[in-house]
């Protein structure tokens, strides 16, 4: 649906962007993860046609991304409308901006406040809503063109544990009709509606996570014995890659795949190295960010 | 087209919002009332607020003429005080939008960079003649009532001239808006640039002439006749406009 291919992005001369490519399908959530200053923000900035670059392409069904303006939502990382605008009055302005007509907006914009759970605030002023409505809102304008593909940045980083509540569960009703990115470093957050995640780190991408997370060194087991482990090596056991002898009564097996831990306490006992203790353990998403944008 | 209408009604309801309308038309037509008030009642005034000892008033001093008044009211505070008050008033013109994700918001939309630009050089146009046409009106007005009449149709030429320059300053703090982020140091490189401007106009070259203030020697003019005037002036302000938007949508194209 969406290609990105070897994009660069300077802006004062310094890089921020660096050789990035990915695609994205229709019908999937992306999760664009990186810390700080990674250059997400500005990497979605060209993607919505918002920030030009210098080198690479980014197309949308194989058309540059300018001439399909109107098929993406956007919500910028900093939601701030016109304050004396009431709800309905905003959604009319970014409406019409997006060349939808009168008639149009006249049933659009109650459905849409409805969808994102402010039915009632129609004539509110924006100024007098709270952070997470705000946010549901910046959600509205940006769904009421019904877009093929919305781009979300930071949607909950700002918002207190309700106002993130209330926007993650729009995300994952949406997430079920829109192909949808979201830039986050609210990792928790992504895992709740995210298929895959690509991580970008100073300006390029370290790595991309699958959802289901079958990493291949994702599951460990720490297993502590009163004889001697083996030395560290590859482990003779099925599903489990290699064996890291910790101390003298303990090692640790690290899983090529979704370790099977009825199969691996049978492998041990098969050993016959008195077990004592087994610690299953399993990575989370957190975890191999944290591995993948580490510059150690 | 449609999004330049929308966008412009926004400035517009916005700056209704602010009472700009308001505060900014009685600011200017105070400005407009000063001056006529100052150069005929010179003498009471200085009676009145003391510390004129030593200062003869000329009694048989010549009267100035309607078209010098109205000049003095335009060069001497409409162009200075009134041009710095303008500017300030809208200095974060696209700084406001840009520091608020508003600019992002607009742009991510179908919508040409050159609508956008269009709509803040349209609507801070429409929002400042609205105050000066009725501060010089109301100038007007009192300058004829002290003065002695003066050409109606030259006075309205006057304005037509004049809203020329303030769509040049306007083009002109737009473009510096690309440049610069901060609205105070916007305000100030705009403000700094158009007195630059206000200062070379009465050179006499055909450099400083064709300069977008060379304008201003035009619609002086129409208020008091004799000076030299190039009317291209006219035409190379609306080439200076039209550059200022161009450079700025190029600038905002490239960030």
């Amino acid at each position: 649906m969406i290609t990105v291919e070897k994009l660069h992005k300077r802006i004062k001369k310094r890089k921020i962007l660096s050789d990035v490519s990915f695609t994205v399908a229709q019908g999937e959530c992306i999760g664009l993860l990186g810390p700080n200053g990674a250059g997400k923000t500005t990497l979605i900035k060209c993607m919505t046609g918002v920030l030009h670059y210098e080198q690479g392409n980014i197309t949308f069904h194989s058309k540059p991304i300018a001439q399909h303006k109107q098929d993406i939502g956007y919500l910028s990382q900093h939601t701030d409308f016109k304050p004396w605008m009431s709800c309905g009055e905003s959604l009319r302005f970014f409406g019409k901006l997006s060349g939808l007509d009168a008639v149009f907006l006249q049933e659009a914009i109650p459905a849409v406040l409805e969808e994102v759970g402010l039915k009632d605030k129609e004539g509110y002023k924006v100024e007098q809503l709270s952070g997470g409505m705000k946010q549901r809102l910046g959600i509205a304008q940006a769904i009421l063109h019904e877009p093929q593909l919305l781009i979300l940045d930071e949607p909950v980083s700002a918002l207190d544990p309700i106002g993130r509540n209330e926007v993650k569960k729009l995300i994952a009703r949406l997430k079920k009709r829109t192909t949808i990115i979201i830039s986050t470093h609210i990792l928790d957050d992504a895992s709740a509606f995210c298929d895959r995640y690509i991580v970008i780190k100073d300006g390029a991408i370290s790595g991309t996570i699958d959802s289901q997370l079958q990493h291949a060194d994702r599951t460990q087991v720490l297993v502590k014995t009163a004889k001697t482990p083996p030395a560290s090596g590859i482990w003779p056991g099925d599903g489990v890659a290699y064996i890291e002898r910790l101390s003298p009564t303990a090692f640790l097996l690290t899983g090529t795949e979704q370790l099977d831990l009825k199969k691996v306490v049978h492998d041990l006992d098969a050993q016959e190295l008195d077990v004592t203790s087994i610690e299953f353990y399993e990575k989370g998403i957190e975890e191999i960010f944290l591995e993948m944008v580490s510059d150690t | 087209m449609t999004n330049f209408y929308t966008l412009t009604q926004t400035e517009l309801a916005e700056a209704a919002k602010e009472y700009k309308f308001i505060w900014l038309t009685l600011f200017f037509v105070i400005l407009g009332v000063t001056q006529p008030l100052i150069n005929n009642y010179m003498d009471v005034i200085l009676e009145n607020v003391g510390g004129a000892d030593g200062i003869t008033i000329e009694p048989n001093r010549p009267v100035p003429s309607s078209g010098e008044v109205l000049l003095s009211t335009i060069s001497g505070q409409f162009n200075q005080i009134g041009l710095i008050i303008l500017i300030i008033s809208f200095m974060g013109l696209i700084a406001s939008d840009r520091n608020s994700g508003m600019q992002d918001f607009i742009l991510t939309r179908p919508v040409a960079i050159p609508s956008y630009l269009l709509s803040k050089l349209a609507g801070h146009w429409l929002i400042s003649m609205f105050a000066i046409a009725i501060g010089a009106a109301v100038s007007y007005g009192y300058t004829i009532f002290l003065f002695g009449s003066f050409s109606f149709s030259d006075f309205l030429l006057f304005l037509l001239m004049y809203s020329l320059w303030i769509l040049y300053v306007i083009s002109l703090a737009i473009l510096i808006s690309t440049f610069i982020k901060g609205p105070i140091l916007i305000a100030v490189t705009t403000i700094a640039v158009s007195i630059f401007l206000i200062l070379i106009k009465s050179f006499n070259h055909l450099v400083f002439q064709l300069s977008p203030g060379g304008v201003l020697n035009v619609a002086e003019n129409q208020l008091l006749p004799g000076g030299e005037v190039n009317h291209f002036s006219i035409l190379s302000c609306g080439v200076f406009i039209v550059f200022n938007i161009w450079l700025a949508k190029i600038n905002l194209n490239k960030q």
